[in-house]
């Protein structure tokens, strides 16, 4: 029993549902972006200024590590964190809904050596979210930087990245929690320690599958938020990024 | 659909009238869809708000380009966007868009936000257009403002002169021999260089030894060049920055005239004509020559050894990149290589130059619509000059050389502010009384 959270009518249903609002969204935002009819560029596109900038100013953050190590830290770890679990739970998802559980690649990653890679990878990228977060709770709210002005979408978006980190952890830590402890569970160097801290104090637990649930509604609500907040920026800042860096080479 | 929602547009319009609390519908065909997804962009991270000139005198968060950003993009989602269009315009109140025309306008056009934006949002573009919709919907610029516009459109300078007064500076100079001669009219002889004078240089009898000094230092190296005359206009400088849509018009007429007249490079002693004509003019019309800032063509004149610099001019000076010159066209090699190429000249760097050198805020419209912001702002520039232990103030354009003398006089410092051909002349002449003081 590998206890990974299994898909259901109502998942697929929200997740529809979910992409279906992201995707107004975003056309909401493409409606009025299509509203100015003045030039955009005045230069050709050079596709390898693009490239370059993509790499060095979104990928890596440059700009932001020449300004401020601490912001460039924080967004660095939200950026790449929030990537590294994307791509955790692709992985999750195609293995579980689009490949036959028979299959021996199936079985490794589930049952095999492959679960200890996907529990590290899981807590690992957790924890760079985690601490990109923290840094960003700090930094608002508590040290209150000079240059922050927040208000209430600032506050959402932070949140909604604030709880799937813990709803994220503690999900691992109900499904350790609830099996045996087998040696292999230390690879989940996180969910592990919480897990043992719930076996030692019951009154902890929580069904794995509620929590999940939580978990699950929070993300996919979030992929919702992405293109009525700041958030956006996530799709627009790299075009804009890359679209400023094939302008200045001319 | 678009004439659906331009009728939609109408019968607000129409509506709007007799509700004076109501803002007009801000027409947004000014703005490209790239600056649209600008807004759209900006991560509300706040560097800007660090380095922006106002804001560090003015701490008002709509001022910033983060809270201008912001502002406008709720102004025109009510406006124009889906929801708008399928739900009908919720009220955007006249107040509300008074407060963020003040506020945009409360801008140098300095572009160190430009700078420091994590993602290149190409902001001075931006307030650019955003101010031509706001002038399209009769909301803008300032009072202050409008009577320097007018003056454009009137008398083809912003300073309510009359054509003929031109070339006054000219003759004046000629009459005291400060100059061998008036240059030539490129309009009635050829030549190889046009030296575009610029209205404040040709205007302002403070500034117009900027002219002069190009002059002397023209006819020293024995250069083919020439002027406008009376026939010079405006670049449009002040129009673009503020919004006014006949920019386009003096742009056309100034590239026809240009390009009609055959010479090969335009040299300018203004960072604002320079950034305009250089950068801003290919956008509307292709340019048949090379458009230089004097000094980049007074270090030519030296490397090729036509003009040479005799005299020792020793002097402890500091140089302040104009914002035309430095973050809008990025020259800040060559300004630093000519005074280097002065000999004994001592150049102190200030705490923040070039990319982040601060702005003298005359730009913009800002000295114009807020006098005290542009003094503080000023004040603020002259007191980091002061701690390099200078005692000349040297940069290459004559606006900044009016908005730093503000900061001067106010703070009663004892630099001197100093034009760079200033400093040029020294070295070639050996009499400096015709210099700026």
């Amino acid at each position: 029993m590998h206890m990974y959270f299994k898909a259901t009518a109502l998942l697929y249903t929200l997740t529809v549902f979910t992409i279906i609002i992201l995707l107004v969204g975003i056309y909401a935002n493409i409606y009025l972006w299509r509203k100015g009819k003045a030039k955009s560029l005045h230069h050709k596109l050079h596709y390898g200024s693009m490239i370059k900038a993509l790499i060095l100013d979104a990928l890596l953050q440059a700009q932001l590590f020449k300004q401020n190590i601490v912001r460039w830290l924080m967004h660095f770890c939200i950026f790449w964190g929030f990537l590294g679990l994307l791509a955790h739970t692709t992985f999750l998802a195609i293995m579980s809904h689009f490949l036959s559980p028979n299959l021996s690649f199936t079985q490794y990653i589930f049952l095999g050596p492959g679960r200890q890679i996907l529990d590290v990878w899981g807590d690992l990228w957790g924890l760079i979210l985690f601490i990109g977060i923290a840094i960003a709770l700090l930094r608002r709210y508590i040290f209150k930087a000079e240059q922050l002005d927040t208000i209430s979408s600032d506050t959402t978006a932070i949140l909604f990245l604030l709880f799937i980190s813990l709803t994220g952890f503690l999900s691992e830590a109900q499904r350790l929690a609830a099996l045996d402890f087998e040696p292999y569970m230390r690879y989940s160097f996180i969910g592990c320690p919480l897990a043992s801290l719930i076996r030692s104090m019951p009154s902890l637990t929580i069904n794995y599958y509620s929590i999940v649930w939580i978990h699950t509604l929070i993300s996919i609500v979030f992929l919702a938020f992405i293109p009525f907040s700041k958030m956006f920026h996530v799709f627009v800042s790299p075009v804009e990024i890359a679209l400023d860096a094939s302008e200045k080479k001319d | 659909m678009e004439d659906q929602d331009k009728k939609l547009e109408k019968t607000e319009t129409a509506e709007n009238t007799p509700d004076d609390t109501k803002a007009p519908i801000i027409n947004i065909d000014n703005l490209s869809m790239r600056q649209l997804m600008e807004l759209d962009a900006c991560t509300r991270c706040g560097e800007c708000s660090l380095w922006c000139p106002a804001y560090e005198q003015d701490k008002k968060e709509g001022i910033t380009p983060r809270g201008r950003a912001k502002a406008f993009k709720d102004i025109i989602k009510a406006q124009h966007g889906l929801w708008a269009k399928i739900f009908g315009r919720p009220k955007v109140t006249k107040e509300k868009l008074d407060q963020f025309v003040a506020d945009l306008y409360e801008c140098s056009t300095c572009r160190q936000c430009y700078e420091v934006c994590p993602v290149k949002i190409d902001t001075v573009e931006l307030w650019e257009n955003i101010r031509r919709s706001i002038v399209d919907a009769g909301c803008g610029p300032l009072e202050p403002q409008k009577n320097l516009i007018q003056s454009v459109k009137s008398y083809d300078n912003p300073w309510g002169q009359p054509r003929s007064s031109r070339t006054r500076w000219a003759k004046v100079a000629k009459r005291k021999k400060k100059i061998a001669g008036e240059p030539k009219d490129i309009t009635r002889k050829k030549a190889d260089v046009l030296y575009f004078v610029g209205c404040t240089g040709a205007y302002d009898v403070n500034v117009e030894p900027v002219a002069i000094n190009t002059v002397k230092i023209l006819d020293a190296a024995g250069t083919d060049f020439g002027t406008l005359g009376t026939k010079e206009k405006c670049c449009g400088s002040v129009l673009l920055r503020m919004g006014d849509n006949e920019y386009d018009r003096i742009a056309k007429e100034n590239i026809k005239q240009f390009n009609d007249l055959g010479f090969t490079t335009m040299i300018t002693s203004c960072a604002g004509c320079f950034k305009t004509i250089k950068h801003d003019y290919p956008k509307t019309g292709k340019l048949n020559f090379e458009v230089k800032h004097t000094l980049e063509f007074i270090i030519d004149l030296i490397e090729s050894g036509k003009l040479k610099l005799k005299n020792e001019v020793k002097m402890k000076v500091t140089y302040h990149d104009p914002c035309h010159l430095g973050r809008h066209s990025s020259v800040y090699d060559a300004p630093r290589k000519l005074l280097n190429l002065i000999p004994g000249i001592e150049l102190i760097e200030m705490e923040r130059t070039r990319e982040n050198s601060r702005c003298c805020g005359a730009g913009g419209g800002l000295k114009s619509g807020y006098p005290d912001i542009q003094n503080k702002i000023s004040q603020t520039r002259i007191k980091e000059a002061e701690e390099t232990g200078a005692t000349e103030l040297v940069s290459a354009c004559p606006f900044c050389y009016q908005g730093l003398q503000v900061g001067i006089q106010a703070l009663d410092s004892k630099l001197t502010m100093r034009d760079i051909t200033d400093l040029v002349v020294m070295a070639i002449e050996d009499k400096t009384e015709d210099s700026i003081q």
